[in-house]
């Protein structure tokens, strides 16, 4: 047996990182390190460019990086897809999962799966095998195996929906996932559900950004950095605590600091 | 339960608008050859080319055949009884509108529009059109000062003819469709309108056409001009008296939209319908199309319709500059025997072009309403957009209505979406805002202005509430 | 000789062999020996691939085709058209029969008699055409009655020409596949009529299959009788130039129609689909679907129309046309319209031409899936819709393998 490392390896390093949209700058020199076993929470107001950071290092097409880089362990990912992303380890939680009627969720979940596993050198599942390995998965978000034989979450409730995404982290098993606004629109049991699944799956291997604005899922999950984010970079790191100062101050301040720069 | 009998207990508000003018005027012979067009011509002391232009126009208009594709019946119209120029009799030059014949502003008073300096709409500038002639434009000067030129086009023929020889024709030309070449040939009056560069005219415009005489046609042509990052509201209202021949209107209108222009055109159209037995009323039948030349220019047309014995109209825009707007919003009602032919066509050809359509007819009595529109995506078109909604409410159970959407794409990299529906109004509906103490009547209309909102939202305050008015008026008694 | 000549020079020498129906229609056909391309209905039509379709050589031979597609037989009665075989089955719960051949021309002559000559070109030219030979015309009557599938191919360098007539007795419930199979090079017209009485169920799948440069036009006519309840899929591909014609006559209302038709174009191809669909009496009720997918240069059209008259009260009807482009060079034409004169109605119509869904594709990119991958599971769901309604087994018929094969 090996022995345990207590070196932590850098999964995610985003450096003075610049990003556009139909000519609108959106990030503007962001600078983030993520090493495995971490949890960090990205906290700032609507508009602050969380969720474009979120899209850009999943390789969002309407995006462009204007400087700086990603790197995926060492590896810059800008000439990467988005599937190359997701195949090699990046997992972006999507705020608002998109409904994809008529595809079918179990498929859609195999073939993925399977891309993944492929990329990690595992054997690729058959249907059947794919089945009882996604219905051990299921137990983690407290899902019904009625999910997989709908389409891709159509007519799912908004919990739901944030269920069925955490189900594919479990499955994909990234080195790094993102999960944007995943407590948005829970009520406290799914958010209960939603975060216990998460610290399931969270291992030594990977790390986790959450972007919230609240403090409620950081009470469920505790980062250990908290990064706030305001016209597109980062203005302030600090421990778990940043975040309850926050909670209690909120974000006045971060225009100030806007102002002042 | 809806009561039958109130469909013949309350007969519909009788057309307020329906009084003639006794005023004598100055009418030429019935009837149309190139010595017509020659003399319509002569009497506007108009230059060469445009002479040219109306007797080119008149000789497509003869190889021209007349169109019998519209889903209408009517008993065909004999051109040579028609009178092709009327106008009331007035001093030759008119400097200010004391001159004006008290007759014809006691009748645009009496049609709401008061022309007087004392009198009128002070955030409106009105172009008031009786029979075949402009009588008055106010706010004249007010507007001048702007750099805005707003005028009849006989005046414009005159004053602005670098501009009306560039671009008359040059959105519906004369050999466009059979009645946009019978106007080129023969129209006497209408407005211009010239916004230039940077410039947000600074009140709404409108024209105000008025039939007034029975055996003669109307056809005005208007030419709207938006230079470079202007912008203009426009609006057009139209009446006529109650006579029992049927009236030929046939007005052309066409809008120019350059780089970052934008014109919204309203119309209330309440040409006289014809009686309970289709007896009388106006032919409409109307080309109106704007070309979005420039960038991100728009051109919205948003109309209600409730006039007229038969309308055959599809305001259209053609989308050449890239990311250049279209919209159509019309709301077309349908009593007794009248038939509506409208709808649009959005003609995308630049890149990144938008359009959306929003069509509600309602048709009641024996009336037929329909809605034909072309939603077409040319292969440069990479991105563009149209979503399109036509809705239809039938009232009573003899009134027919039609959809007949047309969409023809060339280009993937575009999205055309079309979602259509008919209702009736639902008895469960009536109930419930009746048993909250709403009067029938009032409910009803609560019901069809509730249906219309999409549209009456697009047009300027004055209008919506006058249209929201006339069509609770026009439905009134008419639910069975 | 080819088919115009035909018409129009006529072929006095055999017409004692002629059926009346045959005269009459050849009569008819004088008169409009090509469709006015002015009507609606032609306006879209390609002119060279329709005089490509008119220009074979006529003939009545059958041969039996190659079925692709296609597996083991199971508990099934298969008719090939043309191949001149007795039909006579009987069993305690059912029955099928031949209908006699008076009675078929007789009910032909009716349908011809009843309709509009111009906007029946289709027909009038089939019956014109076919020979007793090639007409098979069935009684249906009873219950659990095994599929029936019933085959209908044209020959290489040749224009067929087939006709199909199936009466369903009251309250019968049958399931029927018609495969039409184009051979390379050739045309094919074929007809069809279904009279579905009253408290039937009828499960129709019609797959028009082709192999380059074949030619069709295909018409279906439905009468539905109270209480009937008629279903349709429809698939069509692989054909240089496709037509099929639907005319579905709810004859007193009060009937179920449920349609759902895909239509593939690829390389120059032009298919079109043109549905009537026709409510005369109350409470009738209508779900359509039809979709294409365009791609290379080809020329996809769809042309609705839902009549609703003043008798159909209660009527709820409802077609969707929705279409993927998906080359810069295909062209997609779709107009689907509605026609009421009935106050108390439910009428819904749309149409959509869109490319594969971008947000989709991410979505599953970000998952990994490659966008081969996403887009073959977005063709997958696109396909499976119709043919999951095809009343057609998938151990039978893989089409969606078929389908999807030569992506």
């Amino acid at each position: 047996m090996e022995s345990k490392k207590e070196i932590k390896q850098t999964l995610l390093e985003i450096s003075n990182l610049f990003a556009s949209t139909e000519n609108l700058t959106i990030l503007k020199g962001v600078n983030i390190k993520i090493n495995s076993g971490e949890i960090h929470a990205i906290m700032g107001r609507n508009g602050c460019g969380k969720s474009t950071l979120s899209k850009i290092i999943a390789g969002h097409p309407s995006y462009e990086i204007t400087s700086g880089k990603i790197e995926l362990c060492g590896n810059d990912i800008e000439p990467l897809e988005p599937e190359e992303r997701a195949q090699s380890g990046i997992f972006l939680g999507f705020q608002y999962p998109i409904e994809i009627p008529g595809v079918s969720n179990l498929e859609f979940l195999r073939v993925a799966t399977n891309a993944r596993r492929k990329f990690l050198k595992k054997e690729e599942l058959d249907t059947f095998e794919f089945e009882d390995f996604v219905k051990e998965k299921l137990d983690i978000v407290k899902m019904d195996s009625a999910f997989l034989s709908r389409s891709i979450n159509q007519g799912f409730s908004g919990g739901e929906k944030k269920r069925n995404e955490i189900l594919q982290m479990a499955l994909l098993e990234p080195k790094i996932a993102i999960l944007d606004e995943t407590d948005s629109g829970l009520d406290i049991d799914a958010l209960r559900i939603v975060a216990s699944g998460i610290k399931k799956i969270a291992n030594e291997n990977s790390g986790i950004i959450l972007i919230t604005h609240y403090q409620r899922l950081l009470d469920e999950i505790k980062p250990d950095f908290v990064h706030v984010m305001a016209d597109g970079k980062i203005i302030k790191t600090g421990d778990s605590n940043l975040a309850l100062e926050l909670e209690k101050n909120g974000y006045d301040w971060t225009d100030e600091f806007i102002n002042k720069n | 339960m809806v009561n039958e009998n109130l469909v013949d207990n309350i007969v519909s508000e009788p057309y307020k608008y329906g009084f003639v003018t006794e005023i004598e005027s100055e009418k030429i012979s019935k009837g149309i050859n190139e010595d017509i067009v020659r003399l319509i011509s002569s009497k506007k002391n108009e230059p060469d080319y445009l002479l040219n232009f109306r007797l080119n126009a008149f000789k497509k208009w003869k190889e021209l055949e007349e169109p019998n594709w519209a889903d209408l019946g009517y008993e065909k119209i004999d051109y040579q009884d028609i009178i092709y120029y009327s106008a009331p009799k007035q001093k030759d030059k008119i400097k200010s509108l004391d001159e004006v014949d008290p007759k014809l502003l006691e009748t645009f008073d009496k049609l709401g529009i008061p022309l007087t300096e004392q009198k009128r709409l002070t955030n409106v500038a009105v172009d008031a059109v009786f029979d075949s002639v402009s009588i008055a434009t106010t706010f004249k000067e007010q507007l001048a000062e702007h750099g805005v030129i707003f005028c009849s086009i006989s005046e414009a023929i005159k004053d602005h003819s670098d501009l009306i020889e560039k671009y008359l024709g040059s959105v519906i030309p004369a050999s466009d469709n059979y009645f946009a070449a019978l106007n080129s040939a023969v129209f006497s009056d209408g407005s211009f309108v010239y916004i230039p560069k940077n410039v947000t005219c600074p009140m709404d415009l409108s024209s105000y056409f008025r039939i007034n005489s029975g055996d003669s046609g109307q056809f005005e042509r208007t030419l709207i001009i938006a230079e470079e990052g202007s912008s203009v509201s426009y609006l057009e209202g139209c009446t006529a008296p109650m006579f029992d021949t049927n009236t030929l209107h046939a007005a052309v209108v066409e809008l120019i939209a350059l780089d970052d222009a934008s014109i919204k055109y309203s119309t209330v159209q309440n040409w006289y319908a014809g009686n309970e037995k289709g007896v009388g009323g106006i032919f409409n039948f109307v080309t109106k199309r704007g070309k979005c030349i420039g960038k991100r220019s728009k051109i919205s047309w948003s109309q209600v319709e409730t006039g007229s014995a038969i309308t055959w109209k599809y305001p259209s825009c053609i989308l050449i500059g890239e990311e250049s707007i279209g919209e159509f919003y019309s709301v077309a009602l349908t009593n007794n025997l009248q038939q509506a032919d409208t709808g649009t066509k959005m003609i995308h050809i630049g890149p990144k072009t938008k359009s959306t359509i929003v069509s509600k007819g309602i048709s009641a009595g024996h009336s037929s309403n329909s809605y034909r529109g072309l939603v077409k995506i040319g292969s440069q078109a990479k991105g563009a957009r149209n979503y399109s909604q036509c809705d239809s409410m039938l009232i009573g159970d003899k009134a027919a209505a039609n959809t007949f959407p047309y969409i023809q794409s060339q280009q993937p990299n575009s999205e055309v979406e079309h979602e259509a529906s008919t209702c009736r109004i639902s008895e469960d509906q009536l109930f419930y805002l009746q048993s909250r103490g709403i009067e029938f009547e009032e409910a009803v209309s609560m019901m069809v202005s509730g249906f219309c909102r999409d549209v009456f939202n697009q047009l300027p305050m004055e209008f919506a509430a006058e249209a929201d008015k006339l069509l609770s008026l026009k439905l009134e008694g008419s639910v069975g | 000789m080819n088919i115009i000549e035909r018409i129009t020079k006529g072929d006095e020498n055999i017409s004692d062999n002629k059926s009346n129906l045959q005269k009459i229609t050849l009569e008819k056909l004088r008169a409009n020996p090509i469709p006015n391309s002015k009507n609606e209905i032609w306006r879209q039509t390609n002119k060279s691939k329709f005089s490509r379709f008119l220009n074979y050589k006529f003939s009545n031979d059958f041969y039996y085709p190659q079925i692709p597609g296609h597996s083991k037989i199971e508990n099934i009665c298969r008719i090939f058209i043309g191949e001149n075989k007795k039909v006579n089955l009987k069993e305690r719960n059912w029955e099928i029969k031949e209908l006699d051949e008076k009675e078929i021309l007789k009910f032909l002559q009716q349908k011809i008699f009843k309709s509009d000559d111009t906007k029946n070109w289709s027909n009038l030219l089939n019956h014109f055409l076919t020979d007793k030979k090639n007409i098979v015309g069935l009684n249906i009557s009873g219950k659990e009655i095994p599929h029936l599938e019933i085959i209908c191919n044209s020959i290489n360098n040749f224009f067929n020409s087939k006709t199909l007539i199936i009466k369903i007795e009251e309250g019968t419930s049958a399931n029927i596949s018609q495969i039409n199979i184009g051979d390379k090079n050739s045309a094919l017209s074929i007809s069809s009529y279904i009279n579905i009485g009253e408290e039937s169920v009828v499960n129709h799948g019609i797959i028009s299959y082709g192999k380059n440069s074949s030619h069709i036009i295909s018409t279906l006519n439905v009468s539905q009788h109270k209480h009937s309840e008629y279903n349709l899929g429809s698939l069509q591909f692989e054909y240089d130039f496709g037509r099929l014609e639907i005319n579905i006559n709810q004859v007193e209302g009060n009937a179920k129609t449920n349609i759902k038709g895909i239509q593939i174009t690829k390389n120059n191809e032009q298919i079109s689909t043109y549905a009537n669909i026709a409510f005369n009496g109350p409470n009738g009720f209508l779900d359509q679907l039809n979709k294409s997918l365009a791609n290379d240069r080809s020329h996809s059209v769809f042309e609705g129309l839902i009549i609703v008259p003043q008798i159909a009260q209660r009527t709820d009807a409802s077609q969707l046309s929705r279409n993927l482009l998906l080359s810069n060079y295909a062209k997609i034409d779709t107009k689907p319209q509605l026609e009421i004169v009935a106050d108390d109605v439910k009428c819904m119509h749309g149409a959509t031409i869109s490319q594969l869904n971008e947000d989709e594709v991410f979505y599953m990119r970000s998952r990994g899936l490659t966008l081969e991958q996403a887009s073959q599971l977005q063709l997958r769901s696109y396909y499976q819709e119709i043919i999951s309604f095809l009343p057609i087994s998938k151990e039978r018929w893989d089409l969606l393998a078929l389908l999807l094969k030569d992506k």
